[in-house]
């Protein structure tokens, strides 16, 4: 069967020479090879290799060189193999195929700042390079009889150019679609993820994978390195386990149920997120500043934060509080790239939010509680017990009652989620072509913001992402980061409000 | 606040369903309230259930379509059920007698137009058996708990239904092989 070619490939191999077109007739028999998808996965996937081709020539690397910067052993045998491999949701993911709703879903975004200008051909190859080291990825959603799961799909995963608001929900109905994507934007490289398939430091390992690849593709010699996943090793099982059924049962389950939360005044976008906003900071004088107050920069950002969200209510009695997504890796080691957090909930009463000092040993004191292991183990083994008890209930009946559940409950136990997704680790080759990292969660409804914070190549970048067009809260945060001699770079969005 | 614009402009092409849905939720809520209070007061059989069914379909068909395994062989399946489903209530709460001998027709040609989707393209829609499995294990269920109470003329479209549903069971298992098994153990796990 005569796969299709890109017009202006076609002209590019009659100009060659004749030594020059054998080779590439080499080239392209060995991509017939490690590659046995449909008819039309097949012609995309070659003609991602064509256009990366075509790019080559235009910024005249030579033909060799082209090839073995593409050689065929970086696609594996991912393309070559029938789909057999599935996944049962992880304990953490159960929840969101339940909480989906038309143009609400838990999607979350990690971006990368490049140097340069980003280069769709070089990505788009980058992604089909780096994608088989991740087999957990490339996966679309699917139902059980009781559970969902997820079902390896294998295709040419797209990259695409930005041009939807942040965290937009995902078409994961269709057969063989993406969980995530792919998109970029001047010199931003984004992963937007679908909460099922892994949480921030998955999604972290997938996202540097990648701008390894991209950059190894540009040129760029980055050295094996223990912070950077090899894409062409053989993924380990570990990497794809649920982590958490070899977390020990805690001897007391605590429930996850509280009462509502105070939320912020300003009305509720219809978009959501209406407006990003990135608060880009020396990481070094973060850190120093936090020293000063004698906190984490966690508890510190975070007693900010109290600050702002009490300037961005009317309420003047009640408690605000703030979901703490925790790593527990951090307690139970492990390789996996799937979701491995629980989270806490840090509360502080509007009567005592007065200023930052005067709260920081408060949320300090909660942090160091609520966010240890103990805690985290009898909240898991909470989640264990319903995850058993719903065990044998057919899909078909828990589905509407843990949809009604999560409706009802939702996020209102919370008014605003601090994720510290910590220093990104990566080798300093790779560290010279990063300006900076940022994430954006788009997993809330009802409250009013959610930030992140990502520290990479010192730069440590906090993340508001806003469901209301009152500005109070991010003009409050950036009058105190000022008021503490912190410089901050605000970037962000316009308005996606229609 | 002085901000650098780093992202583009958006597109507004997201929201359109939820928007849609947001409109239609209260006219069609209205019309399901309602038919059952006009039903009442007018009297008659019981046609305002119908309605109701109908409604629900129209909504799950239009306006508030699967999120999850929105496939070819899935919608065919609903369909299906829906219009079984309608069929039956006719007959039981507008004109009856016919349904047992209708339905196992309009059955049969549902598991020849799942059969022709799923087998003309089995290496994608091997991901998609499950709920052809479950329409072929259906249709042998019904044809078993027909032909239990049905007595006299018209089984035949019993006999035939469930022949058929045996038969695309016999094929799934010869054609998947292991795929079949996998196909099992996938969608039935516990954990």
């Amino acid at each position: 069967m005569k796969i299709t070619t890109v017009a202006e490939f076609e002209e590019y191999v009659i100009r060659l020479e004749p030594e020059e077109r054998e080779k590439l007739e080499a080239f392209f028999s060995e991509f017939n090879l490690h590659c046995s998808m449909s008819f039309v996965e097949k012609t995309a996937l070659r003609q991602d290799f064509e256009r990366a081709l075509l790019y080559y020539a235009k910024t005249g690397v030579s033909l060799d060189d082209a090839l073995e910067l593409l050689a065929m052993r970086n696609l594996g045998g991912f393309y070559a193999r029938p789909p057999l491999l599935w996944f049962p949701l992880d304990d953490a993911a159960k929840i969101y195929p339940f909480s989906m709703e038309h143009g609400k879903m838990a999607v979350f975004r990690l971006s990368t700042y490049l140097k340069k200008d980003v280069v769709p051909e070089l990505l788009q190859m980058a992604l089909d390079f780096t994608i088989k080291r991740f087999p957990s990825f490339a996966t679309t959603l699917k139902k059980g009889f009781f559970w969902h799961y997820l079902d390896t799909t294998k295709r040419r995963f797209s990259v695409e150019e930005e041009h939807l608001p942040p965290c937009m929900p995902l078409h994961v109905g269709r057969s063989g679609s993406q969980s995530f994507r792919v998109i970029y934007w001047k010199n931003r490289i984004s992963v937007e993820c679908f909460h099922v398939l892994t949480d921030g430091t998955g999604g972290l390992e997938f996202l540097k994978a990648l701008t390894a690849e991209y950059l190894r593709l540009c040129g760029v010699q980055i050295p094996e390195s223990e912070y950077i996943a090899d894409v062409n090793k053989t993924p380990d099982t570990e990497e794809m386990e649920n982590a958490f059924a070899r977390v020990p049962h805690a001897a007391e389950a605590s429930g996850f149920a509280g009462k509502p939360a105070v939320q912020m005044s300003g009305k509720l976008s219809k978009c959501k997120p209406c407006r990003v906003f990135h608060f880009r900071l020396d990481a070094t004088a973060l850190a120093e500043a936090a020293r000063r107050h004698g906190a984490t920069v966690t508890a510190y950002v975070m007693a900010m934060m109290f600050v702002a969200e009490k300037a961005a209510t009317d309420a003047v009695k009640g408690e605000a509080v703030f979901q703490v997504p925790v790593n527990m890796r951090k307690f139970y080691p492990s390789k996996t790239v799937r979701n491995f957090a629980l989270y806490c909930g840090i509360r502080m009463p509007f009567k005592d939010t007065t200023d930052v000092d005067a709260i920081l040993p408060a949320i300090d004191a909660q942090l160091k509680e609520k966010a240890s292991k103990e805690a985290m183990s009898s909240m898991l083994t909470a989640a264990e017990r319903l995850v058993n008890s719903l065990a044998i209930v057919p899909l078909v009946i828990k589905f509407p009652v843990a949809h009604m559940v999560y409706g009802f409950l939702g996020d209102r136990m919370f008014s605003n989620i601090m994720s510290n997704l910590g220093v990104v680790k990566m080798p300093k080759e790779m560290e010279e072509h990063i300006e900076s990292m940022d994430a954006v969660l788009g997993t809330v409804s009802i409250s009013r913001a959610a930030c992140t914070m990502v520290s990479a190549c010192n730069v440590a970048t906090l993340t508001i992402a806003k469901l209301t067009m009152d500005p109070t809260f991010e003009e409050k945060m950036l009058e105190l980061f000022q008021k503490e001699g912190l410089e901050v770079k605000v970037e962000g969005s316009e308005i996606y409000e229609d | 606040m002085k901000i650098d614009i780093t992202y583009p402009p958006a597109e507004k092409s997201g929201q359109w369903r939820r928007s849609m849905l947001a409109a239609v939720k209260w006219p069609m809520l209205a019309a399901a309230a309602i038919c059952p209070i006009v039903n009442y007061f007018v009297g008659g059989k019981a046609w305002s259930v119908i309605v109701l069914v109908g409604l629900f379909a129209a909504w799950r068909f239009i306006f508030s379509i699967d999120l999850v395994e929105y496939n070819r062989i899935s919608q065919i399946i609903k369909i299906l059920t829906f219009a079984c489903i309608i069929l039956g209530l006719v007959d039981i709460l507008l004109v009856p007698g016919w349904a047992l001998f209708v339905v196992p027709i309009v059955c049969t040609v549902g598991l020849g137009v799942a059969a022709l989707l799923f087998f003309s393209d089995l290496e994608k829609q091997e991901h998609n058996a499950f709920p052809f499995l479950l329409l072929i294990f259906y249709a042998i269920a019904g044809s078993v708990v027909g032909l239990h109470y049905k007595h006299g003329d018209g089984r035949w479209t019993l006999m035939l239904m469930g022949a058929v549903a045996a038969g695309l069971l016999v094929l799934c298992i010869v054609i998947m092989g292991s795929g079949f098994f996998r196909e099992l153990r996938r969608r039935f796990h516990l954990r």
